[in-house]
């Protein structure tokens, strides 16, 4: 029997991105109550390309966090397309990095975490747990030698990674393989440049 | 290439210290934006649009510079030259001489030009002493020749120069476009200004409030909001301040951002690491009084020994400001170690920091 449930639009399951994220997302932006782990070897482009999946929510008048970051280059971020004026950055919460994000995410759309140390089952299942209880969304950011411990509901994983280069730094190529659940699955890998030689994420 | 019509301001070229320059370019850009959607700002003074499309609109070249013409005299009172060429390089210096081009004059013009206006100012010394006076001169030059003789930039400038590369590297003001949004922002309250300056919405009370708790939890150093100001170099243009401090208002009235062009680290240590370049035979790399390295980076010594190898490097870009009455000197290089990430140094007194990095 069907249930009577209130009408909501499919946008509003979603928290937005940008392009070229839009339409490389299953869906097209990050679903509303789940996990995404952003994988990538240090240095190679994954904090750009966490950052710039928040570009889009925060010009929309989502408030973000970004949690553990300790040097967030704040020119970049903007370049990125990042509305400033509702981040919240928890450069260093040490032990209590979970914590931290856990309280964020009563009151922001979004929280970026690059946990400082590898994240532990209880603290991981307990940070699932709460995005999918509030509608918000948990994006870690994570390394080789510290894997998010468990499965995510959307992971991309920057697999390569390429500077064009004139008189200085240009561009840089990205190779990212999408992977997950449900329509996540399907995968794919993709090529996004970020930052272009202004500073943004465009498709290749 | 596209012929460009491009509109030099000279007025609007330096940045006045009350912020008009921004918003009267703004002005300009909306008067603009209603005769053709593509028009551009490439640097403070200076707005291009193609031509094509408004010419075949409004029915030939001198109709659109008419039209041009006008709509800036109606919005702002200042002196205007227009100049019409194929690519942007071309198409800035004939607006800055106020020169109309056909289809087909570019070339033309360009190799008739003095080799200063590709701003390399020892291209045009040894340019003099190898007897290129004109852009042309350079141009004729072998390619294979201009490699071995000249840097990676003299390269790009080469290719500039023969017309293969419509722009000069540097030409465009990348943070421009961003200034200008927020500006907007701020000069046109929009729904959401309103809610953040004015009554807060539950958005906001929510986010406040989830801060509170992270402090609360962590202390009172927790918690930090982004600010952006005046400053050269990404290090110096963004801090992070205590949220809750006073004054969270953001602000990019920077002047002129500087010479360091292309993206900006997204890490960008607030307290920079010393690390150590050196060359190929392990000495360090230092940077000479005339603003050149005095050997090709060949490793960077990270923490405790960590070394990891330079495989390509640009810059080094210096920069000498007035810190209080002392100068203050400092130098930027980009390197890009073997693993393929990207760096950013900083010289200063004769010590590489590591200032950024594009994680």
């Amino acid at each position: 029997m069907a249930t009577l449930r209130p009408v909501t639009l499919a946008k509003s399951r979603i928290v937005p991105v940008a392009e070229p994220w839009a339409s490389l997302l299953p869906g097209g932006g990050l679903r509303r109550g789940s996990t995404v782990v952003v994988h990538a070897p240090p240095g190679l482009g994954g904090l750009s390309v966490a950052l710039s999946l928040l570009s889009e929510a925060s010009a929309r008048g989502h408030w973000v966090a970004v949690v553990g970051v300790d040097d967030p280059g704040v020119v970049a971020m903007s370049d990125l397309g990042v509305d400033l004026r509702r981040v919240l950055f928890v450069p260093r919460p040490r032990g209590a990095w979970a914590e931290a994000t856990a309280d964020l995410l009563d009151g922001v759309d979004l929280v970026i975490v690059r946990p400082p140390s590898r994240a532990s089952h209880v603290a991981a299942r307990r940070l699932m747990d709460r995005v999918r209880e509030r509608g918000t969304v948990v994006l870690a950011l994570t390394e080789p030698r510290a894997p998010w411990p468990l499965p995510a509901d959307l992971t991309l994983h920057l697999t390569g990674s390429r500077w064009t280069m004139s008189s200085r730094l240009d561009a840089r190529y990205v190779t990212l393989r999408v992977g997950g659940r449900g329509e996540a699955a399907r995968g794919g890998e993709h090529v996004v440049v970020v930052p272009d030689v202004r500073g943004r994420a465009v498709a290749r | 290439m596209e012929r460009l019509l491009a509109l030099w301001v000279e007025p609007l070229s330096e940045e006045r210290a009350d912020g008009s320059t921004l918003r009267d370019l703004l002005r300009l850009l909306d008067a603009l934006e209603v005769l053709c959607p593509f028009v551009e700002v490439i640097r403070l003074g200076l707005c291009v649009l193609p031509l094509r499309g408004p010419s075949r609109f409004f029915g030939g070249d001198e109709a659109v510079l008419a039209a041009v013409r006008q709509s800036v005299r109606d919005v702002l009172d200042l002196d205007v030259t227009l100049g019409v060429a194929e690519g942007l390089f071309c198409a800035e210096l004939a607006a800055r001489q106020g020169t109309v081009l056909l289809a087909g004059q570019t070339t033309a013009f360009r190799r008739a030009q003095p080799l200063g206006v590709l701003g390399h100012r020892e291209l045009a010394t040894t340019g003099r002493r190898l007897g290129l006076y004109t852009v042309g001169d350079f141009a004729d030059l072998d390619a294979a020749r201009v490699a071995e003789r000249f840097s990676a930039a003299v390269r790009v400038l080469h290719r500039v120069a023969r017309g293969e590369l419509g722009e000069l590297p540097g030409q465009r003001d990348p943070r421009l476009a961003t200034r200008l949004r927020s500006v907007r922002g701020e000069a046109v309250p929009s729904d959401e200004q309103v809610s953040f300056f004015g009554q807060r919405s539950a958005g906001d009370d929510r986010a406040q409030a989830a801060a509170h708790r992270v402090r609360h939890r962590l202390g009172p150093e927790a918690v930090f909001v982004a600010r952006l100001h005046g400053g050269r170099v990404p290090e110096d243009r963004a801090s992070l301040a205590p949220w809750g401090s006073p004054s969270r208002e953001l602000r990019d009235d920077a002047p002129w951002p500087g010479r360091l062009g292309g993206p900006s680290p997204v890490t960008s240590l607030q307290q920079p690491v010393a690390v150590e370049l050196r060359d190929e035979s392990g000495e360090p790399v230092r940077v000479g009084v005339r603003g050149s390295l005095s050997a090709v980076p060949a490793s960077l010594v990270l923490v405790r020994g960590s070394r990891r190898g330079v495989i390509w490097h640009a810059g080094p870009w210096p920069l000498v400001e007035r810190w209080w009455s002392t100068p203050r000197r400092r130098a930027h290089l980009q390197v890009l170690l073997d693993g393929g990430e990207a760096m950013l140094l900083s010289i200063e007194a004769g010590r590489w920091w590591l200032v950024g990095i594009y994680d």
